[in-house]
């Protein structure tokens, strides 16, 4: 049987017109849409993304069952999230009614805030205040829009091996610890004391990890919120000169955290001690066989620091935002966030979750130390900075240069010099002043 | 009737509808469509959306700005673009050469070899085959400086460990090993397959004239595998300026120390999916493309052969 040439040549130019159609339109949306012109998603379900290990497995299926109506269907998107997100709202469709949004990201997408429902205008200014002032800040706009509700925050705090500083002659006890390691030259000073003791444990793991830490004890970023380059300034210079410091004393392990180096070490105790946020210890609690129970914690040396720590955002498609603030609402309640800590390591962002039995029980692992006794004020404590949508762009040459310091390639000030110049130049681009 | 038709005919064939003509061929044009629909739809629109892109500025999520040539502007004045750029073509020589070298040898070793061929042959394209992430963070345990096993090498021989992973020309080395691990197999394949297409007439003819194996494999061989060559420097070529997964994970998205490990494409991936700077990775993926052709011609130019047809 032949085809007729008529039908085929149809069909043929529906399929081209269909491709040709289809390019069409994906180009003029990944063009023009700024956001607004999207379709509205429909009120039959209540779509919500987050990344693996976001939210926690209890509080999820808990949460999906509380409410029925719309059935919340949940996606696990795992790669490279803030991607994908993005991809999507350029591509107009399937956009999410809830997505989570992590930290790291969160500065970048305030720009973008018309994307995503003022939680203000959902009421939430009755809960706001149950959760870290500072967390808060991260999610709201210059103008004053919150597009995020926090789900959890990752004060830093010490990790550090107690038998090896007992036998290094440091205090060994959290208390003594943390009375004595008040500031960086009180570290750096432990350290010396302990390599002299026992050349193979060197105090700080990596310094230019380190130079992060210290960044983030501050107020002030690299860019001001008056768009202004403040990165040449005292206190990121402080910072790095307090890194070159652990490397001039010889204290620098050198040792980047989640490497295989870092895993052997701290079990064999030549990473004796860590700086992090509350979730490195399930990485330390999955990389170590020997040492548990040896692991103590204390407080951040000159004051904790922030990393990581994500948002849930309600997106302008929602068919129905109330409904959808109602679902965050609940799953970030002080209980539910206690109960996702338990699930996952998740740090509630919640102070009300502090005081439930899930954190304020004692760790086997921690010598029978209750973690939310350093966390907990570390939390609550932790310093405001503004951070421009560039700041990771801006920060990228300082790294980069202080790892040359730290391998002998340049000096301090060479390198200064040049990770200043780079960075003036990357800020310049990207318009600010 | 004769009259016209005479006169008709010529006219038919000397000016044909050339719509007609055309779509006479609607067969043949329809069985070879898919690959241009698909290719139009995943190959041209992207590339043409690319040479747009490069010329504006795009955050990923707000209107995009047309900016001109703003962005090749800040590329040529970039030192981390020039700095990827160095590293790219040091680690293209540092690769390439001794993977093309080694595979030669042991294609030349599995021709001669009698038992197990197959076996070998296996081996040695497993690694081809392998993924690149497993591979990296095998690589990079490797080359780590307390616990790794190139390390504890060099200890037992009683010379001072090495920062593999801390120092600029370490990392360069950890890539590129890791590089002609997973290509030597690869090539080792194409260049066996160019020798047994060698005939062996040649080889007995040497023979004959008390050719030695050194003789045999410079007058020879290797002339016979020039083509060979040619395709395997190409495809080495195109690759090796690419090289983005081994660096990314094994020094991480800043190329480690110095950026001795930032190649072009890193640098591309941190300016589009870190920094969210679309136009300006755009402009970046154009000189990659502009960089793939030189060398492939300079490649083309150098192997291609003296007094050769073109």
């Amino acid at each position: 049987m032949e085809l007729s040439r008529r039908t085929l040549l149809g069909g043929f130019a529906a399929i081209a017109s269909g491709v040709a159609g289809s390019a069409l339109a994906g180009c003029s949306s990944g063009m023009n849409n700024a956001g607004t012109t999207a379709k509205k998603n429909t009120a039959t379900e209540l779509t919500m993304w987050c990344w693996p290990g976001g939210l926690g497995k209890s509080v999820l299926t808990d949460t999906i069952a509380h409410f029925p109506d719309p059935k919340i269907k949940y996606s696990e998107i795992g790669g490279d999230f803030k991607q994908k997100l993005i991809t999507t709202f350029n591509g107009g469709t399937s956009i999410p009614d809830i997505t989570g949004l992590k930290g790291e990201d969160i500065a970048s997408l305030l720009p973008q805030a018309q994307r995503f429902v003022d939680l203000k205008t959902l009421g939430a200014d009755s809960i706001l205040g149950d959760y870290l002032q500072w967390k808060v800040n991260q999610a709201t706009t210059l103008d004053g829009k919150v597009i995020g509700l926090p789900i959890d925050v990752g004060p830093t705090a010490l990790f550090y091996r107690e038998d090896i500083f007992a036998a290094g002659g440091l205090p060994s006890d959290p208390a003594k610890v943390a009375e004595q390691l008040k500031t960086w030259d009180d570290f750096f000073a432990a350290g010396v004391q302990l390599k002299a003791k026992n050349p193979k444990a060197l105090l700080v793991w990596d310094a230019t990890d380190l130079y992060d830490m210290v960044v983030g004890q501050g107020t002030e970023r690299y860019i001001s919120k008056d768009n202004k380059f403040i990165g040449d300034q005292d206190h990121i210079r402080k910072a790095w000169d307090t890194s070159v410091k652990a490397m001039t004393l010889k204290i620098d392990g050198k040792t980047p955290s989640g490497g295989p180096d870092w895993n052997a070490g701290l079990d064999q105790g030549t990473v004796p001690a860590h700086i992090g946020a509350a979730w490195v210890a399930s990485d330390i609690k999955s990389a170590v066989k020997t040492s548990v129970g040896k692991w103590r914690l204390a407080p951040t040396p000159s004051g904790p620091a922030n990393f990581g720590g994500s948002f849930l955002a309600i997106t302008k498609n929602a068919a129905d935002p109330q409904k959808a603030f109602d679902v965050i609402k609940y799953m970030l309640s002080p209980d539910n966030e206690a109960k996702a800590f338990a699930d996952a390591q998740i740090f509630p962002s919640a102070p009300a979750a502090y005081d439930k039995p899930q954190l304020t029980a004692a760790d086997k692992f921690f010598g029978g130390q209750v973690p939310i006794s350093v966390f907990g004020p570390a939390a609550k404590a932790i310093p405001v900075a503004y951070q421009s949508p560039y700041d990771d762009a801006v920060a990228a040459p300082f790294h980069d240069e202080l790892k040359t310091v730290q391998t002998g390639a340049k000096t301090s000030d060479a390198a200064w010099s040049s990770a200043v110049s780079k960075a003036k130049a990357i800020a310049k681009r990207q318009g600010v002043q | 009737m004769t009259a016209t038709a005479t006169v008709s005919t010529p006219a038919v064939t000397a000016a044909p509808p050339p719509r007609k003509r055309i779509w006479s061929y609607w067969r043949f044009y329809l069985a070879l469509s898919p690959f241009y629909l698909l290719f139009a739809v995943f190959g041209l629109y992207p590339m043409v959306s690319t040479i747009v892109l490069a010329f504006q500025r795009w955050d990923g999520l707000s209107a995009r700005r047309f900016t001109g040539l703003g962005n090749f502007a800040f590329l040529v004045k970039d030192p981390t673009f020039w700095q990827s750029l160095e590293n790219t073509v040091v680690l293209f020589f540092m690769s390439t050469v001794p993977t093309l070298v080694l595979a030669l040898v042991l294609a030349v070793m599995l021709q001669s070899a009698v038992r197990f061929t197959n076996v070998y042959r296996i081996a040695y394209f497993i690694p081809n085959v392998t993924s690149l992430v497993a591979m990296a963070i095998f690589f990079s345990s490797i080359f780590s400086t307390n616990f790794g096993l190139v390390n504890a090498a060099l200890r037992s021989l009683g010379i001072p460990q090495q920062d593999w992973l801390g120092e600029p020309w370490g990392i360069k080395i950890a890539i590129s090993t890791m590089i002609v691990w997973q290509w030597v197999g690869y090539n080792t394949l194409i260049y066996l397959a160019g020798l047994q297409a060698i005939p062996k007439e040649q080889y007995e003819a040497a023979k004959v004239d008390g050719a030695g194996a050194a003789r045999t494999f410079f007058s020879i061989t290797l002339p016979q595998l020039r083509p060979v060559v040619l395709f395997t420097v190409i495809m080495s070529t195109i690759g090796g300026l690419q090289t983005f997964t081994e660096p990314q994970v094994m020094v991480g998205n800043s190329g480690g120390t110095g950026q001795s490990g930032m190649t072009v494409v890193l640098f591309f991936y941190r300016a589009a999916f870190l920094d969210n700077d679309y136009g300006y990775a755009a402009a970046i993926a154009l000189s990659i493309f502009a960089l793939v052709l030189l060398f492939t011609a300079i490649n083309w130019r150098i192997f291609r052969g003296r007094g050769e047809d073109r």
